[in-house]
């Protein structure tokens, strides 16, 4: 970093370089700009914009399309990721590509490639910036900075190892002087973590393990130090900061071996778990596990949402996730407290809900040699699109799935590792909900004709839900009602979160579908 | 890390011949009939070139298909018959042994490691397999999952890190624990790296990749209580009889086959190869305000447009507006009620009976 931006960032308020991040503007709901991957550190994906509104979303008109394909000659690479958009430049990514392009027009700014050494090139959720630097994550385990003016590579950091099937995907999340960074990978047995790394050298400044280490808090929770050395949970899906209690709010994946328990007895802690651990030192303040003893690969990595809202009568700092395996928590974020806990579709695996509000798995319903029936599938209820929520209508909207599978185990040998099993099925019904955070009540449900839908939600002040059903429709829908009011056929399902910004009085929606970025605006 | 020596002589032949550089740079499916329908259900979600390199018999292609479609993959029930066709045809087991594929197409596989992965020699991993039952497994157990006197090799870091007995070599000549305050059995460097590919092939059998993706044994019910599930609480015998359309039902798929059909009769079931279930498209029948009905296979429908194919093969499509009149008949609806109510006794027997009908 250069000493003018170091200064700008030292000194709030002065000038700033152009392509460069004012970090008070992390601070602050996205207006003009959508500087990391929630729009805010809350992921509530809320947009205070309302020129484009109820009232006026018909006049909403495609002012560009950016292909992906035609820079990297692959039709393969899905856009999941959210785009940043800093002064005017959007950011965003694929498994090894990243993007720089003109947030008025759609024209390509710079386009970076990594040369890939392996790993999973299912998905990359985005971009971080710190000043005028970018962060991201690649397939085969790297976390790359880049120059945000040109793209041109600073360095890049090793942050996991993948002879050991690791990989990674997640949007990195800047906060303060650190980067957040997590990690993927469950075909062999891995332990999951989360990071913060040095913004200026990517060096690590803290380690946070999914799993204890024999003697520490939770290793009661696990038969043996093998089982709990090897038991998974990946930190996959960004997390999302309360800058008052500096506390980071984490979703943990499922434990390892995923489908075969037997060699893992226990709640298996701190895997499928919503986690809060102090910026500073990673330290784990407080848990609460929405799946305890998980076999169906429910991770429980959905955006914890941060909101401050009233509950019997008394104002509260709040999380809510809509999680995996079909059940929608809302837990004060002071100290992980339960406060509601409901189903946001049916499901059928639960006995019950304890004390603490965690649904209690039914055995029965572990996947079994001869297949058990299980809904939610291994999709999930729910999954990593992110979900929204508006303090306009109070409602926590997410795209839900209902389907049912068999859960077979496929190793029943006396060691059973990696997955060692699977479900099997297919169909089931999917739903936009909107849960009242202070019930846990389904306010309203708008069902897609299809099933699987897997797009993010947006909400705005203009009354404004913006989403992607099950075929490959781009939707505007009233939040308070679920009446759609606009839509256009992009051509394949939105495939991320959408966002919106104001630029030159305009305000833009864009969105990804396939291989495409859409930019979508209503002008003055 | 020292890495094989064949695999850096490829890399580099890809340097230097401008083909083969960008074949390494965009791997493309093969050229055959489906492709596009593969690019188009598959893409829709991940890259299509996934599949490369993880070849698959016909059998197994159908389970990776009707898990895709269990996960949402979007497509007509001839587009998975398609797939899974292309897939079959194309994608082959004999892709896998890494004597047919060059180190990219063995890249985007559904278990997604290092590029530069070991590819398992089968003949030296059964040498070493006779190598490592005589002197390894009493400690580290037969599938090297460890034992009470040794640790789990599929998990190890020196295992992992090998190729072609780069890390091994090394350990076990040298850093290998005594046992019993003996030292271990003196292996050479073949030895070793037969032993490398045996070890290499259990962490591949550990991958979802691996032999585990079978279902074992769904015949645990009761006969003579699925009859009576049949006839009785299930209603079955509405649309179907034992001795009509399900006569000889159990010849014609095998158990775990059948027990997916009768629960999800829409989708590509396992042990059938793929072979597409939902031979009942839904219909429809649809009225608009001032016009005609018109009836036919319902070929899309979302929040705002409806298209049927008619019994000539005529396409027609309409907006959903709100005086549009929309029937539907779905021939699986009774399947799909029945999800809430079947406890898994209920499907055990139930397969358990169809089984009986030879």
């Amino acid at each position: 970093m250069n000493l003018r931006s170091l200064l700008c960032i030292v000194a709030a308020g002065c000038m700033l370089e152009a392509q460069t991040l004012d970090p008070k503007k992390l601070l602050q709901p996205p207006v003009d700009s959508w500087p990391t991957y929630n729009g805010d550190y809350s992921g509530r994906r809320f947009s205070t914009l309302s020129k484009i509104s109820s009232e006026n979303v018909q006049t909403l008109t495609l002012a560009w399309i950016y292909r992906t394909s035609g820079a990297t000659g692959d039709l393969g690479g899905i856009v999941k990721s959210t785009p940043l958009m800093v002064d005017g430049v959007l950011y965003f990514s694929i498994p090894d590509h990243v993007f720089a392009i003109d947030a008025r027009s759609g024209h390509e700014i710079w386009h970076f490639s990594w040369t890939s050494k392996g790993g999973w090139h299912l998905g990359n959720r985005g971009v971080g910036m710190y000043g005028n630097w970018l962060y991201f994550e690649t397939p085969d385990c790297h976390l790359v900075s880049l120059n945000s003016k040109d793209g041109s590579e600073r360095w890049h950091k090793q942050i996991c190892d993948l002879d050991q099937y690791y990989t990674a995907s997640v949007a990195p999340v800047v906060i303060g002087n650190h980067v957040i960074v997590g990690v993927s990978g469950d075909d062999l047995d891995i332990p999951g973590y989360l990071e913060s790394r040095d913004p200026e050298t990517g060096e690590l400044q803290w380690h946070w393990s999914s799993v204890p280490k024999p003697g520490e808090p939770g290793s009661e929770t696990w038969p043996n130090v093998e089982a709990m050395a090897h038991g998974g949970g990946m930190t996959w899906v960004p997390s999302t900061f309360d800058p008052e209690l500096r506390l980071l709010y984490l979703g943990t994946g499922n434990p390892q071996p995923v489908t075969a328990g037997k060699g893992r007895k226990g709640n298996n802690l701190f895997t499928e778990s919503i986690v809060a651990l102090h910026i500073d030192t990673g330290k784990l303040a407080w848990y609460f596990q929405p799946s305890p003893h998980d076999t169906h690969d429910w991770d429980a990595v959905e955006t914890p949402i941060l909101f401050d809202g009233e509950v019997d009568g008394r104002a509260r700092k709040l999380l809510a996730q809509a999680s995996r395996n079909g059940y929608f928590f809302v837990l004060d974020r002071t100290n992980g407290k339960n406060v509601i806990t409901s189903e946001f579709v049916k499901t059928n695996w639960a006995k019950g809900v304890n004390a603490n509000g965690q649904p209690i798995p039914n055995p029965a319903k572990e996947p079994q040699v001869d297949g058990a029936l299980v809904t939610p599938n291994q999709g999930g209820a729910a999954n990593w699109p992110p979900p929204s929520f508006s303090p306009a209508t109070g409602l926590f909207y997410v795209n839900a799935t209902r389907a049912f599978s068999e859960y077979y185990i496929f190793d029943d040998t006396e060691k059973p590792e990696g997955w060692s099993g699977n479900d099997r099925g297919g169909g089931g019904e999917s739903m936009l909900q909107a849960i009242d955070y202070k019930t846990g009540k389904i306010r309203w449900s708008h069902k897609w004709e299809g099933t699987g839908v897997r797009s993010g939600v947006l909400t705005t002040a203009g009354n404004l839900l913006f989403t992607g059903d099950t075929s490959s429709n781009f939707i505007a829908l009233d939040a308070r009602t679920g009446d759609p009011l606009w839509h256009a056929n992009l051509g394949a399902a939105v495939s991320n979160g959408p966002i919106s910004y104001e630029l030159d009085g305009a305000q833009y929606v864009i969105v990804g579908a396939g291989d495409a970025l859409f930019g979508f605006v209503k002008r003055p | 890390m020292n890495k094989p020596h064949w695999s850096k002589l490829i890399r580099t032949a890809a340097l230097v011949l401008p083909a083969a550089a960008v074949f390494a740079q965009s791997p493309v499916l093969p050229d055959a009939p489906g492709r596009d329908t593969v690019q188009r259900v598959c893409g829709a979600c991940h890259p299509a070139t996934v599949v490369l390199g993880r070849g698959r018999t016909r059998e197994e292609w159908g389970q990776v298909v009707a898990n895709m479609i269990s996960r949402g993959a979007k497509g007509t029930p001839a587009d998975f018959a398609s797939v899974t066709d292309y897939l079959a045809k194309n994608i082959t087991t004999g892709q896998s042994n890494g004597k047919t594929t060059s180190p990219r197409r063995v890249r985007r596989g559904f278990s997604m490691g290092p590029d530069d992965k070991q590819i398992v020699d089968t003949e030296a991993a059964e040498r070493g397999r006779a190598v490592y039952m005589s002197d390894c497994g009493s400690c580290h157990g037969p599938l090297a999952r460890g034992a009470k006197n040794g640790p789990d090799l599929v998990r190890s870091l020196v295992v992992l890190h090998d190729r072609y007995g780069s890390t091994l070599q090394p350990y076990l000549q040298g850093q290998h624990p005594s046992v019993e305050g003996k030292p271990i059995a003196k292996l050479t460097g073949d030895q070793i790296k037969d032993i490398s590919h045996f070890l290499h092939q259990q962490v591949d059998n550990t991958l979802r990749s691996g032999p585990y993706t079978k279902v074992l044994n769904v015949m645990t019910g009761d006969a003579a209580a699925g009859a009576a599930y049949f006839s009785g609480a299930g209603g079955c015998g509405a649309c179907h009889s034992a001795t009509g359309d399900l006569a000889g039902i159990a010849s014609r798929y095998d158990p775990p086959t059948l027990q997916q059909r009768l629960l999800f009769p829409r989708t590509a079931a396992p042990g059938s190869g793929g072979a597409v279930a939902a031979e009942k498209p839904v219909t429809v029948k649809v009225t608009p305000e001032n016009g005609e009905s018109l009836s036919g296979t319902l070929v899309h429908i979302d929040d705002f447009t409806i298209a049927l194919r008619d019994a000539a093969g005529t396409y027609y499509s309409w907006n959903r507006t709100p005086g549009l009149k929309i029937e539907r008949n779905d021939p699986y609806a009774a399947h799909d009620e029945l999800l809430d109510k079947l406890t898994d006794k209920d499907v055990h027997d139930l397969v358990a009976y169809l089984e009986t009908l030879k």
